[in-house]
């Protein structure tokens, strides 16, 4: 009789406990289904916003000084303000304009370079070499000597531009073109190509997913190479603005060229994904073409 | 089997005459005679190594000739083991690869619908079975209007039922556009199915020749194309 119930309580319990597993893995699988993609996408920015909200109160509440870290709020304000005076997007043009002609320049001699080297063995001879000598010294080291040869101008700042974008788009394009498929040329020459036919229908569209690599790490490259030759001296752009805020401790304005700088590194890049996703339809691992 | 009958044709599609290749000391093809009309289909046997990649290569001036001659009116096309398409462009545009003037797209379409795939003319190379990959590069071959058609291997990586479907799609394709053929492949019974001649390769000459209906037809054939690759021994021949 009490052996009986004894067991009884512990069937219950047993079930009870059953009972709660499967409650929980119901739970489990329903947070699971609800959570979703979107879900995620949720709680990976709490932790950003509640970051920026502690910035925000701790600087109202005057524990971080304003020459320390301003409010975000304040670096807001200060935003309008310099965008409604108009210097704001000026100096913003001149930066975008030194990188554009810094990107062109140094874009246009890596891919020429690179074109040339994949293209031919003898050139490859004749300048591989030299271009790895000088692609091991790291560009920003060649900062003092820059200056010297240009001074502190727009042309120091467009060559240091040029040469941290040169690198990346050479030794990609040369890459590219190394890499298309020799089954593919001799297809082409069974086709009856001509050398300017093969070029454009097979090593270019062949070699263009290495080269927009190139191009998306050579934004970068440009974007740091802009930000350290405006720091170093300049009279007007994005680097300018920081420093200039610097002589008068309005760390709101360096902040807020900080900020800046990273939005259009963020713009860069997604132009650079546009590019592929456009270009590299037909590609496996870029596009999403269906029928 | 049924016998064909060979179209009697003024000018052949290829003729070589002592054709010779070595690697270093190592003598691929030697003396190497043959002549293909047009609208002939032959086909090429022979163990790997034996030579006949390196022929249809010689054929299709991938490889530079060392001695002897290769006399074709026309560039041939080929059509290889792998597909060859270009991934970066669409299905038309690949098969008008090498096509000059206006109607390039016309025509490129027309060889798309020969091969059953005229609905898909803007469709990405990716989206392909492999038997499809593999007719449309049969439609860049016979879009050029080919004198000489080489196939090398062209249905090894296919499964058999696909491969049956691309032997019937290639037969009708030749009677119609009537280039000559020649087809290399380590398949016996593929030989036997499309070829007008079959051809044994054996350390880079032509060991023997059949014609296709001899007399006990394709089973008889069969036996002593095998027994002539060292598949069987003449006892399990008979």
């Amino acid at each position: 009789m009490i052996l009986s119930s004894i067991e009884q309580a512990i069937g219950t319990e047993l079930a009870g406990e059953d009972q709660g597993a499967a409650r929980a893995a119901a739970a489990y699988s329903r947070s699971r289904y609800t959570m979703g993609r979107r879900g995620l996408l949720v709680v990976s920015w709490i932790a950003p916003v509640v970051l920026v909200v502690a910035w925000e109160l701790l600087a109202q509440a005057g524990w971080l000084s304003p020459q320390v870290l301003p409010a975000p709020s304040k670096v807001v304000r200060t935003a309008f303000k310099l965008l409604l005076s108009g210097s704001l997007l000026n100096d913003l043009g001149v930066s975008m304009l030194r990188a554009a002609a810094g990107f062109a320049i140094g874009g246009g001699v890596g891919f020429a370079l690179g074109t040339l080297v994949g293209f031919s063995r003898i050139a490859h001879a004749l300048i591989d070499r030299s271009v790895q000598m000088v692609r091991a010294i790291p560009f920003l080291a060649l900062v003092p000597l820059v200056i010297v040869w240009f001074g502190v101008g727009e042309a120091e700042k467009i060559f240091l531009v040029s040469l941290g974008v040169a690198f990346p788009i050479y030794i990609n394009t040369t890459l590219g073109i190394r890499q298309v498929d020799p089954k593919l040329l001799e297809l082409g020459r069974v086709q009856g190509l001509g050398t300017w036919q093969l070029i454009r229908r097979i090593i270019l569209p062949g070699a263009l997913p290495s080269i927009l690599t190139g191009v998306r790490y050579s934004l970068a490259t440009a974007w740091l190479a802009l930000v350290v030759a405006e720091t170093i001296g300049a009279q007007s752009g994005l680097g300018f603005l920081a420093m200039d805020a610097r002589e008068f401790l309005r760390t709101d304005v360096i902040v807020l060229t900080i900020v800046i700088y990273a939005l259009i590194g963020v713009a860069a890049d997604s132009i650079a994904r546009l590019l592929e996703r456009r270009l590299l339809a037909w590609h496996p691992n870029y596009g999403d073409a269906t029928r | 089997m049924t016998l064909h009958a060979i179209p009697i044709r003024t000018s052949p599609a290829v003729v070589v005459s002592g054709l010779r290749r070595s690697y270093g000391a190592r003598t691929v093809i030697d003396k190497l005679d043959l002549r293909i009309e047009r609208g002939e289909f032959v086909a090429l046997l022979g163990e790997s190594g034996c030579g006949k990649t390196t022929l249809l290569r010689a054929l299709a001036g991938l490889d530079p000739i060392q001695s002897g001659r290769i006399d074709a009116p026309r560039r041939p096309a080929v059509v290889f083991q792998e597909h060859r398409l270009l991934p970066w462009e669409n299905l038309w545009r690949n098969v008008s690869l090498g096509l000059d003037g206006d109607d390039a797209r016309q025509r490129a379409a027309a060889a798309l619908v020969e091969v059953g795939l005229g609905e898909r003319l803007e469709d990405w190379p990716r989206n392909l079975s492999g038997g499809q990959a593999q007719r449309v590069a049969l439609a860049r071959a016979l879009v050029q209007e080919p004198e000489l058609l080489l196939l090398d291997e062209p249905f090894a990586a296919l499964d058999a039922l696909t491969r049956i479907r691309m032997h019937v799609l290639v037969k009708e394709l030749v009677a119609r556009h009537c280039p000559g053929v020649l087809l290399v492949t380590h398949d016996v019974d593929e030989a036997i199915a499309l070829a007008d001649r079959i051809l044994v390769m054996r350390e880079g000459a032509i060991a023997s020749e059949h014609r296709a209906g001899n007399r006990g037809g394709a089973a008889a054939n069969r036996a002593k194309l095998l027994l002539e690759l060292g598949v069987l021994t003449g006892q399990q021949a008979v």
